[in-house]
């Protein structure tokens, strides 16, 4: 496979210096900088960094009138001055995946489940984690046990029958998206709630990051707060109702679009 | 055409942009060349005016001499070169500290013409400081031909008065230390190179022209201890004979401004005072250089009244002289006055201990000027170089430093600021270096502006700012008018806490009725030290900046704390 290219060059040494030359001055370039990058990387307003050159306290390269910054020389600068000098972080502070992450795609990557038997709270929550997909069995026991932990601590379960049993911190070596597994319980049990009501679903939550976490938790409780969706977990709908109310309410919580 | 614009831009010669600090080199030893032939030009015009006017002296008028080298000075410096009256240092030591040693081209030769007619007609002041505001006035010229930046314009600035007083004593070291004590306040291992280059170029130039003499040459003296002993003593002396130079000095200026007449007719009748006092005792006249040979020499023949009465004839003179609008520095008369000061000491010494054996009267007058220069100035190092430079004694060296430390230290006590210096420090504009006032002085409003801050209405409900405060980073909120733009207040955070999570008055309170009104603005062209200042006295942590009644943004003191570390430790670290 010989390019055209390649072909033209490769007899022609002159020629071919001459494109490293020209590749070089091509790297220079690029390691050039303008006022407005030396300030963003320097996370400074442009005005101090061209005080700066005026008062000769920060390297430059001149060129007649005009001036311009050497990245390697500016980077030596900055740590002889322990000063910060790199491209500026993203400013979102949610990450993109998490902040687009929808309560309905985590709901249906983490199932609904009607008719869970159980005789306790910890009982029901080995029943829970069971149903969760794609889990490996030590992270089931894990995400378990960090279950139980959380709820000695306090009760999940917030009222009106709803509990949202959660590990205090994301599982560490479990690469998973987030999920949100829905439990209907068969028979309503004591969850020692904080309105001493029995809980008869359990929505298990297990994100990635807490940003992510907080997210749906505080999409999940948008929904609950809203009175058909209450009414409609009652009748222990089937998979795609419920769905289809989540995706409603999301709807009107983003506007209508994603 | 193209090389003549080759020639126009110096700074574009290949050649000077190797490396910055060998253009500095260059460049110093270019200024230190240029000061150092000023400073021999107006060493010449002086002798020669001297001279000339020498035939004269004996006439009854000769006495309006001096008032007339004053008015004319006076007159050249207002009316032609449109400068201020003033010795040079200070105007120097401004430009370093806020000007980034900016200074006009005119003042190189200004100074030189202003102070030979003052000088050689008698007046009693120096030659330095003219010299020096003349060499560093071609210093920053030069900066400027080459286009260099703030900190390398300096470094020349400092080259100019460092070749023009190495030059003028013929006395290197002095001109080094000098510059670096008095006028940079600022000893690196950047500028120091160059200015010791300024520093032999100016030696130089003065040692082809001049021949290479010591200013005052004199006989070994032998110091024992008991000489030694008695410089504390002579201190003191030095030090009081400063402070009244000082004072003198600035209340004839208090005096002579508050007349209703011209400044050549102020300078002239300052000049006739001055031609009065030298009809009768001529050491008061002109630089008086002749007669510190003689002093130290031991040739100069006075009881104590006399060499008393002499220390108060000469800082009269040099009030009436320099306060009254005469042109010239202080570095001349002060060595004269050292040196009375000196010989006064060393006769009250002698009635006082008629049998002890003091050491010849010319050894006390070579301490007496170390004694004021380092008094005056309050510029220990200087004082001890240039006087032993000056007179080749070395072997003074030991009573020197004591008398020149001493000197300072009780001058500094009495007086925390030096003469140079006071005026400066008075309108807080002496920035040194690495200070806290001098990275406030380069920080501004404008730098330090937080503009991320969310406007609201005075009309809008407390709800409305619910879902803006869900958005917003900060805990400030400007109230502009809906209509106008105008800032009529701000909504604190901290203030409507205990609202915020009652959503029965979401609906009920508008933003109108809860924002702070009346509260402290900053301008964008106030200065941070008074900004500060006035955030301590009010016990604020962030101000709005509000400029024709328009809100422009927050300034903090978080903010400004991390950009003040940015700024010192761009400032202070070296390479």
């Amino acid at each position: 496979m010989q390019g055209p290219f390649t072909a033209d060059v490769r007899p022609l040494f002159p020629n071919a210096a001459a494109a490293t030359v020209l590749g070089r001055d091509a790297a220079k370039a690029a390691m050039k900088l303008s006022i407005d990058k030396v300030a963003e990387y320097l996370n400074l307003p442009p005005s101090t960094v061209e005080r700066w050159v005026r008062q000769g306290r920060i390297p430059i390269q001149k060129t007649g009138e005009s001036c311009s910054f050497d990245r390697t020389t500016l980077e030596k600068w900055a740590q002889q001055r322990g000063l910060f000098f790199g491209a500026p972080e993203e400013p979102s502070t949610c990450l993109p995946q998490s902040c687009h992450e929808t309560l309905l795609a985590a709901m249906k990557r983490g199932g609904i489940v009607h008719h869970l038997r159980a005789d306790s709270a910890a009982g029901a929550l080995k029943a829970g984690v069971a149903h969760l997909p794609l889990l490996s069995t030590e992270s089931r026991d894990i995400l378990f046990e960090r279950l139980l932990e959380r709820e000695q601590l306090t009760s999940t379960g917030i009222g009106k029958g709803v509990a949202i049993p959660h590990p205090r911190s994301p599982l560490s070596g479990v690469d998973l998206p987030a999920m949100i597994a829905t439990c209907f319980l068969e028979s309503p049990l004591d969850f020692d709630a904080i309105d001493d009501r029995p809980v008869f679903v359990l929505f298990i939550i297990l994100c990635p990051s807490l940003q992510q976490h907080l997210h749906l938790l505080s999409r999940l409780a948008f929904c609950l707060r809203n009175p058909e969706f209450e009414a409609l977990l009652q009748s222990r709908p089937s998979a795609e109702r419920l769905l289809a109310k989540v995706r409603e309410i999301e709807k009107t919580l983003e506007g209508g679009g994603f | 055409m193209r090389f003549l614009k080759y020639w126009r831009y110096p700074a574009e010669w290949p050649i000077l942009r190797v490396d910055d600090r060998l253009l500095l080199i260059i460049a110093g030893a270019i200024v230190g060349t240029s000061s150092g032939l000023a400073a021999v030009a107006l060493n010449r015009s002086l002798v020669w005016m001297l001279d000339s006017l020498l035939a004269y002296r004996h006439f009854w008028w000769s006495f309006l001499l001096p008032a007339g080298g004053a008015a004319l000075s006076a007159l050249f410096l207002e009316k032609i070169v449109k400068e201020g009256a003033g010795h040079g240092v200070p105007e120097v030591i401004y430009s370093v500290s806020r000007r980034g040693g900016l200074l006009r081209f005119r003042s190189s030769y200004s100074r030189l013409i202003s102070s030979a007619l003052t000088i050689g007609s008698g007046g009693s002041a120096g030659p330095e400081a003219p010299v020096v505001m003349s060499g560093a006035a071609i210093g920053s010229s030069i900066a400027r031909l080459f286009s260099l930046n703030e900190r390398q314009r300096i470094t020349l600035v400092g080259c100019g008065a460092a070749g023009a007083i190495s030059s003028i004593f013929n006395a290197p070291i002095a001109g080094l230390v000098f510059t670096v004590e008095v006028v940079l306040g600022e000893w690196t291992a950047l500028n120091i190179v160059p200015i010791a280059i300024a520093s032999v170029a100016g030696t130089q130039i003065s040692r082809i022209l001049q021949g290479n003499q010591i200013a005052f040459a004199h006989h070994l003296f032998r110091v024992d201890l008991l000489d030694s002993a008695a410089t504390v003593g002579l201190a003191a002396f030095t030090a009081a004979a400063s402070i009244l130079l000082t004072w003198a000095l600035r209340r004839s200026h208090g005096v002579s401004t508050q007349l209703p007449a011209p400044l050549w007719l102020r300078a002239a009748i300052g000049g006739t005072v001055v031609g009065l006092i030298g009809y009768f005792f001529p050491v008061v006249i002109g630089e008086g250089y002749h007669w510190i040979q003689e002093m130290i020499e031991g040739a100069f023949v006075s009881g104590f009244g006399l060499a008393l009465l002499l220390v108060f004839a000469k800082i009269t003179a040099t009030a009436f002289t320099l306060g009254w609008g005469g042109s010239g520095g202080i570095f001349g008369p002060c060595l004269v006055i050292g040196s009375l000061v000196g010989l006064t000491y060393h006769r009250l010494l002698e009635i006082l201990w008629p049998s002890a054996g003091w050491i010849d009267g010319g050894c006390f007058a070579l301490l007496g000027m170390a004694g004021l220069i380092s008094g005056m100035l309050q510029a220990p190092l200087t004082g001890i170089f240039l006087i032993s430079e000056i007179t080749g004694g070395y072997g003074v060296i030991l009573p020197l430093i004591i008398v020149s430390a001493l000197s300072t230290t009780i001058c500094q006590f009495l007086e925390p600021a030096s003469f140079y210096l006071k005026e400066l420090v008075e309108r807080g504009q002496l920035l040194r270096p690495g200070t806290d006032g001098r990275v406030l002085a380069d920080l501004s409003v404008s730098e330090l502006i937080e503009k991320d801050c969310i406007a609201v209405q005075p009309n809008m409900l407390l709800g409305d700012l619910i879902t803006i405060v869900q958005k917003s980073h900060r805990n400030y909120f400007p109230v502009e008018d809906a209509a106008t733009g105008v800032f009529v207040g701000m909504v604190m955070l901290d203030d409507i806490r205990p609202y915020l999570f009652n959503p029965g008055m979401y609906h009920a309170v508008l933003l109108g009725q809860i924002m702070k009104t009346g509260i402290e603005t900053v301008h964008p062209d106030d200065d941070l030290p008074e900004i500060l200042e006035r955030m301590d006295a009010n016990h604020l942590y962030s101000m709005p900046v509000v400029a024709n009644e328009r809100f422009l943004g927050m300034i903090s003191k978080a903010t400004l704390l991390d950009r003040y570390r940015k700024e010192l430790k761009v400032q202070t670290t070296l390479q």
